[in-house]
């Protein structure tokens, strides 16, 4: 047994009894059976109306056994939260049950895979008190009001964990990998008379307590407040086609929903992506080019080994505009005979894996913000951008502004609140005219299947010619 | 398999562990659930999980709160647990309207669990999803992929107990299937959804699922982005119930107390038209998060949250009911053992009117039936109400569906769009536990070209 990178509660699972739960989810053949053993502590703190509502702290374990057949990209999949043998055998039943029939599959002898990257914290939150976590949100707090008198109310969430996994598949995997992830979120609601505005920030990391080195409460409170306080300015968005000129990293968001789902290989293979059969051809204005990359360092998409122990890479997806490749997991790897992507992820041990994104970028151009802003006589400047949708099957998408500028005779002049940017992702990537030298992240949480997986995504600026904003000024 | 200790003796090792002062509750909560995804003739995908675990909730001398949950722990699991809600409490804030409810009597609902439904066989689900799959593509030759088909069933029990005295258990089946289609013609594709959710499989309406994913996608092949206009406009239950959700955040007592509902102040007032009335009623039956009991122990129970368009009640639990110097509507809720009970809907509806929706589409002449909405998540402010999402829909002649339309954008506000609502249809159905009719619309703002 190798030595866990990190906590005390020694191996999750002994090799012998990994061997004979995969052996027992082969009972009918199958391309391929995994374990995949998860341990997940977290500690969650919740701020509300300047109380510290509650602190939470959990502990999740449990086991998912997959047996998969890439031919037709079909499985059977169990998952358990108790980790005896008799429930690990009983959920690998289960999970070869999907074979009708066929003959038992071989195991091959287990061998540890090494990360191309590990994603360390450098001071493990779970190695500091609870106390000083409470006194980062007590902190974001007192800052956030700070910022106005017309803060009205502040939501503070802070979430640390660590999730250890081990994978053993019968093809010879053995993973074993520590994610220590952590983000702050303060939630800012600003009031003036009737009118109501929220802003939110929240950069994340895969990393210790250091990341708030690098992001200081404090800085990321500020924001959040004065985002809130200057849409408290801001007048209902303008409905129309008109240019948009997108903030660093908030292209990203874009780029992740429009046209990285899209890209994803299990909805190419259920024929449902409009990027369907165009590998090679101009999809986008050939100044985007666009990067899956799970190496980032501490990224909060970022990780070793994939859940199906594939090591991380930097995958090409828009080079120049056109159109590299999937982003794969296992099954439709396997079924096209290449090598997998690393995208195959999980929300936890009770989900199956499927092609999901890690951190999604554009990356830089060589327009500088201020010319492309200067030159651009009238439009829409999106600083943040709210949630968003996507159907992958036409392109089509809506993405709502969290915090929106009208740009005036080259200037960004007032607010707008409201905004939504509607549009079909090959239209709208092929009106970008401009990509600038400013790149930026933006970190959140994807939901997919119903699993959700945090997810980086980045951009420079970069400036649409044309589109449809959705607002309220109609 | 070994001795597996009850969810009861669980939830008793929980309140012992108690020590002088403290209030302590264990939430535990059993699961046991299925899944079949058909394609192509064959099943892509069986799943089967097992879960269970504890939450505890302890609020100290002082008022304090602090939560610790376990996934699947033992009795000596669960007293450490309790021991870490003791040192997670110690850092909260105080606060007198932390308090644990009393015990009550709560409904009888025998009928939420079907024995016959948790006894299937799993060959059974199997071949319903794929019968789904062959109905779907064999209705119409525009429709012969899927992108979704799947059935699924699950059986959970819930146990609940404090040291103020609640003990309580129910167990609930519940099964639904879903499909999305593709519609394809030329260059065009479009996408079709249809969703049931029952008791038991063998109650939904499999036919209809397939028939209703299969026209929604067919009938938008071909659709234009319309000019911009005021029109009529009619939202089927699968449209309207995605502003449904946005509303009973505003409702929640817990968002009228943090100053974060636009209907602080309201209550008693008309802020909507008087055809429209909005519950919340646990015990209903046919709703999806039907439970005897809310997630703190609470009865359930019917609130009629707005009565003929007058604001008449909030969403309570325990703590904004003290907070509020009420009583409980019965509105606990949680996201399962890993976390305390904030305020939620349980079944959360806006109730059928009289007319049927022909009737509506009849009375709606150069409008629009909105068919889908996206965006509203992002694109509607809950606090201040207003709007602006992007939706997909049909255009309405002489009571009849034309020319599909697309990139369609509605701005508007929650009180305005309460406000116009001109009919209410009698074809209540729910989508998760939100359920809604078709709503008709005097007047909205659709923007297009």
């Amino acid at each position: 047994m190798l030595p866990l990178a990190t906590g005390s509660m020694g191996a999750m699972l002994d090799r012998d009894l990994a061997e004979e739960v995969l052996r027992a989810a082969r009972t009918h053949g199958g391309g391929f059976a995994e374990i995949f053993v998860e341990e997940r502590t977290s500690t969650s703190i919740r701020l509300d109306d300047g109380k510290v509502e509650e602190l939470t702290t959990g502990l999740d374990r449990g086991a998912g056994i997959r047996v998969g057949t890439p031919e037709t990209t079909s499985f059977g999949f169990a998952h358990t939260n108790r980790l005896d043998r008799d429930a690990l055998l009983e959920a690998a039943e289960a999970a070869a049950a999907s074979l009708r029939a066929g003959t038992p599959g071989d195991v091959a002898d287990l061998r540890a895979l090494e990360p191309p990257v590990r994603h360390r914290a450098q001071r493990p939150a779970d190695a500091v008190a609870a106390a000083e976590k409470v006194s980062w949100v007590r902190e974001a707090d007192e800052v956030a009001r700070g910022v106005s008198p017309e803060v009205r109310q502040v939501v503070v969430s802070y979430v640390d964990s660590l999730q250890r996994i081990l994978i053993a598949t019968s093809d010879g995997r053995w993973v074993e990998e520590s994610r220590p992830r952590i983000r702050l979120v303060p939630h800012v609601v600003a009031a003036r008379d009737d009118n109501i505005q929220t802003g939110l920030h929240g950069p994340a990391g895969s990393a210790g307590v250091e990341f708030f080195d690098e992001h200081p409460v404090a800085e990321t409170a500020r924001i959040a407040a004065q985002r809130a306080v200057t849409m408290l300015d801001s007048i209902p968005a303008p409905a129309g086609e008109m240019t948009v000129v997108l903030a660093p990293g908030t292209g990203g968001v874009l780029f992740h929903e429009a046209c990285g789902h899209p890209l994803e290989a299990d909805i190419v293979d259920h024929e449902a992506s409009v990027y369907r059969g165009k590998i090679g051809e101009r999809v986008a204005s050939e100044l985007v080019t666009g990067v899956d990359d799970a190496t980032v360092l501490n990224g909060w998409g970022s990780f070793g080994l994939d859940d199906e122990g594939a090591p991380a890479q930097r995958t090409p997806m828009f080079e120049q505009g056109v159109l590299s490749g999937w982003l794969y997991d296992r099954l439709r790897a396997d079924k096209e005979g290449v090598p997998s992507s690393g995208n195959g992820r999980r929300q936890s041990y009770s989900s199956p894996p499927i092609p999901r994104m890690t951190n999604t970028y554009i990356v830089n151009g060589s327009s500088t913000a201020a010319d492309v802003l200067g030159s651009t006589p009238q439009g829409v400047y999106v600083k943040a951008m709210g949630g968003g949708q996507v159907n992958p099957a036409t392109g089509d998408f809506v993405f709502g502004v969290a915090e929106g500028y009208l740009i005036q005779g080259g200037e960004l002049t007032t607010p707008v609140r409201g905004a939504n940017l509607i549009g079909r992702a090959i239209e709208v990537m092929s009106a970008v005219d401009a990509v600038c030298d400013d790149f930026s992240t933006w970190e959140g949480v994807c939901g997919k299947d119903g699993q959700g997986v945090p997810v980086g995504s980045g951009s420079p600026t970069l400036r649409i010619s044309r589109m449809t904003v959705g607002g309220t000024d109609a | 398999m070994p001795d597996v200790v009850s969810l009861g003796d669980l939830c008793v090792a929980a309140i012992e562990a108690a020590e002088g002062g403290e209030a302590v509750e264990a939430f535990a909560q059993e699961s046991r659930s299925r899944e079949a995804e058909a394609r192509k003739g064959e099943i892509e995908g069986l799943s089967s999980a097992q879960s269970r675990g504890v939450g505890i909730r302890l609020i100290s001398d002082g008022g304090r709160l602090g939560y610790a949950y376990a996934a699947d722990p033992t009795a000596d699991e669960v007293r450490r647990a309790v021991a870490q809600a003791r040192d997670n409490a110690a850092l909260a804030s105080s606060d007198a309207f932390n308090v644990l409810p009393d015990p009550a009597p709560v409904p009888d609902m025998p009928d939420l669990y079907r024995s016959s439904q948790a006894e299937m066989p799993i060959d059974r689900l199997v071949a319903l999803a794929l019968d789904l799959e062959q109905r779907t593509t064999s209705i119409d030759p525009r429709v012969s992929k899927v992108e979704v088909c799947q059935a699924g069933d699950s059986v959970s029990r819930v146990a609940l107990a404090s040291t103020a005295g609640v003990d309580a258990a129910y167990e609930r089946t519940d099964t639904w299937c879903v499909a999305v289609t593709l519609a394809e013609e030329g260059d065009d594709v479009q996408t079709g959804y249809s969703y049931r959710i029952g008791r038991e499989l063998d109650e939904l309406g499999w036919h209809e699922v397939a028939f209703e994913a299969v026209t929604r996608a067919a009938r938008m092949l071909g659709a234009q982005k319309p000019p911009s206009a005021r029109v009529p406009v009619v939202m089927d239950p699968f449209a309207a119930s995605a502003f449904l959700g946005v509303l009973s955040s505003a409702l929640s007592a817990e968002s009228v107390q943090k100053g974060r509902s636009l209907f602080a102040d309201r209550l008693g007032d008309q802020i909507g038209s008087e055809i429209v009335t909005i519950v919340d009623d646990g015990t209903l039956l046919e709703g999806p998060a039907a439970a005897p009991f809310d997630d703190e122990g609470v009865a359930s129970g019917r609130t009629a949250l707005i009565e003929n368009g007058r604001l008449a009640a909030f969403l309570h639990n325990t703590y904004t009911a003290r907070r509020g110097d009420t009583t409980s509507t019965g509105n606990a809720s949680r996201a399962g053992y890993r976390s305390s009970p904030g305020v939620g809907t349980s079944n959360f509806y806006l109730e059928a009117g009289p007319a049927d929706p022909e009737e509506l589409l009849l009375r709606a002449e150069g409008g629009v039936l909105v068919q889908e909405v996206t965006g509203v998540h992002s694109g509607a402010n809950p606090i201040s109400g207003t709007f602006s999402v992007g939706a997909t829909g049909l255009r309405i002649r002489e009571g009849g569906l034309e020319e599909g339309l697309r990139e369609m954008t509605i701005a508007s506000t929650i009180p305005e769009m309460l406000a116009g609502v001109t009919a209410v249809g009698n074809d209540l159905r729910f989508f998760s536990s939100v359920g809604t009719p078709s709503i008709l619309i005097g007047e909205m703002t659709v923007g297009g070209v």
